[in-house]
């Protein structure tokens, strides 16, 4: 029988060197199932863009112009681009980590990977990598797209709207390692509350339509949930239009405090509902 | 030796209503989804309301109405997410109906009884329909109520009557896309396209004229082009497509006597060829 020898091969398995590699290998693997099914790829493409022309179309019914192509089309079209674009990246982060553990769970290999000394971190982090690429190229063709067909979209601060973005992707980011860990406890009504929050962020967050559309009610509500601010703050600086929750300053403050801090938040939260499940011996149970 | 008896219509009829059954039990144990299923089209249909309401503010309506033939938007937009509804869950229903069998590990089961495939499927077409048929109309009244707009108004029968006679093509046209999942396989991936692609030809939130000639010729072959627009001008006097009622509902009815038959006949067509091939198990 082999004897574990633990100080010859611990090297390989901490540090920096290991962390990457063990990300390369998930992420690769990741990369291989998305592969091996052609026609998803294909589809994802062409729904992206439907889904796109569909709500700027039905924006477009409500304007003098109609269809036809003017400055204002391009307001309504950037709306709908831009609320579309952080609508899929922040899709990707929020559900596609608890959908992979459980997706771990059914298919009965979590608790093989909880036995492999590789990062956790890492393990959460590469069920998003190829998505969120995928995401960007799909968003960046689409902007292509609406601008070709209803006119030039407007891109005021191009590099302050990239940094919006990544801050609120990575808070998005602890949210969803947060959803992970109410996956492991509540199983497989994950499902139908990963639906129920995207619906409720959906019309909380305004993604699709300016805040001043909502009720005074619920804007207050939108004022307390920080992705809101990240929304605001993207189409304002892309658009180049007034900010409408609070000035941009204090939106830039609230969209980084929530990028900083989320990550950290929702991977406690993970680690401690993992040590609640392998306590009571659950983390395979569905 | 035993000889194989053919079943009668009338243990037919009882094989497909256990199907419709086993699923209505099925989904009876999951009632947050059937909330859901209520509750998306109203904030699916709210967004380019809202969005519209922001961006004309006070025109709206009256530039609504220069574009669609309605100030009405509400109920417009409501009829259109919620015939996607009913699109919708016929395509996934029927096509994966295979697949529900498979991950059930019942499909070989059913294959192995006397009772054909197409019964079953037409099982999973009525429990489909009835659950589709309420969450849309539960979902049309109570998105009417929240924006405040009276969900009865116009010829209410006439609407209804679109949309019965509108669902057996609707269904015909799923079976046909049911045998295209049956070769391909990859059933998620395809009627999650298709869906949106049957929205867009439909005119989920706007009238098919804004569309380029061509793609409007497509739109006009489906029939939940026909159902949508029949249904909207029935409630809202949008206009029908060839001007009278009765002209819009006889090529729903072509389409009724022609796309069943004519989709049994390709699906029975693919799936002998797929059992005699692959098989129809893998996936």
């Amino acid at each position: 029988m082999a004897a574990l020898t633990p100080h010859s091969n611990s090297k390989l398995l901490t540090g920096p060197a290991a962390w990457w590699s063990s990300l390369a290998a998930m992420s690769k693997k990741e990369l291989l199932i998305m592969l091996r099914y052609p026609v998803e790829l294909v589809s994802s493409f062409g729904q992206v863009f439907l889904i796109v022309i569909i709500l700027t179309l039905a924006g477009l019914m409500f304007s003098k112009d109609g269809v036809r192509p003017s400055d204002g089309n391009s307001n309504t079209a950037g709306v709908v681009v831009y609320g579309f674009i952080l609508f899929m990246f922040l899709s990707d982060t929020l559900w596609t980590i608890g959908y992979n553990v459980r997706r771990e769970q059914k298919q009965g290999t979590l608790e093989q990977l909880y036995l492999s000394p590789a990062s956790k971190f890492a393990s959460l982090l590469s069920r998003v990598t190829v998505t969120l690429t995928w995401t960007g190229v799909l968003c960046v063709a689409s902007a292509f797209l609406m601008s070709a067909m209803i006119g030039r979209l407007p891109f005021t601060n191009l590099p302050l709207g990239v940094y919006i973005l990544i801050m609120a992707l990575a808070g998005t980011f602890g949210v969803g390692f947060a959803f992970a860990a109410l996956t492991l406890r509540v199983r497989e009504t994950g499902q139908t509350l990963a639906n129920f929050f995207q619906f409720a962020f959906m019309v909380l967050c305004a993604p699709f339509f300016p805040f001043s559309a909502l009720p005074g009610w619920m804007q207050n509500i939108s004022r307390l949930i920080p992705l809101s601010y990240s929304v605001d703050a993207f189409r304002t600086v892309l658009m180049g239009t007034p900010p409408e929750l609070a000035s941009l300053p204090v939106e830039i403050v609230v969209v980084t405090a929530f990028g900083l801090l989320m990550p950290f938040a929702g991977y406690w939260l993970y680690r401690r509902e993992e040590d609640i499940a392998r306590t009571k011996g659950s983390l395979s149970e569905y | 030796m035993a000889t194989i008896t053919h079943p009668t219509f009338g243990q037919k009829l009882s094989a497909m209503l256990a199907e419709t059954r086993l699923r209505l039990l099925n989904i009876s144990r999951y009632p947050g989804q059937l909330v859901l299923e209520i509750i998306i089209p109203v904030v699916f249909a709210s967004m380019p309301m809202l969005l519209g309401r922001a961006t004309a503010g006070a025109d709206a309506g009256a530039n609504f109405a220069a574009n669609t033939g309605t100030a009405n938007y509400v109920a417009f937009l409501l009829i259109g997410s919620n015939v996607f509804t009913l699109v919708s869950n016929a395509f996934w229903h029927i096509a994966y109906w295979l697949r529900f069998e498979q991950e059930t590990g019942t499909l070989e089961a059913i294959y192995l009884t006397p009772t054909s495939s197409l019964n079953l499927a037409a099982g999973v077409a009525v429990y489909s329909a009835i659950r589709g048929l309420t969450a849309a109309i539960l979902s049309y009244i109570i998105g009417c109520l929240v924006f405040q707009v009276n969900p009865l108004q116009g010829d209410v029968l006439l609407a209804l009557a679109f949309i019965f006679v509108g669902l057996i093509p609707l269904y015909g046209v799923a079976f046909l896309f049911g045998a295209l999942v049956l070769k391909v396989k990859e059933s998620n991936a395809l009627v999650s396209l298709m869906q949106w692609v049957v929205s867009f030809l439909m005119g989920i939130f706007f009238p098919i004229t804004v569309l380029p000639p061509f793609i409007r010729f497509v739109a006009l072959l489906f029939p939940p082009t026909w159902i949508t627009n029949g249904v909207r001008s029935s409630l809202l006097g949008v206009g029908f497509f060839f001007g009278q009622w009765y002209f819009d509902m006889a090529v729903l009815w072509a389409f009724l006597l022609f796309a069943p038959l004519f989709s049994f006949w390709v699906f029975n067509r693919v799936e002998r060829n797929v059992k005699a091939n692959e098989g129809v198990g893998e996936f």
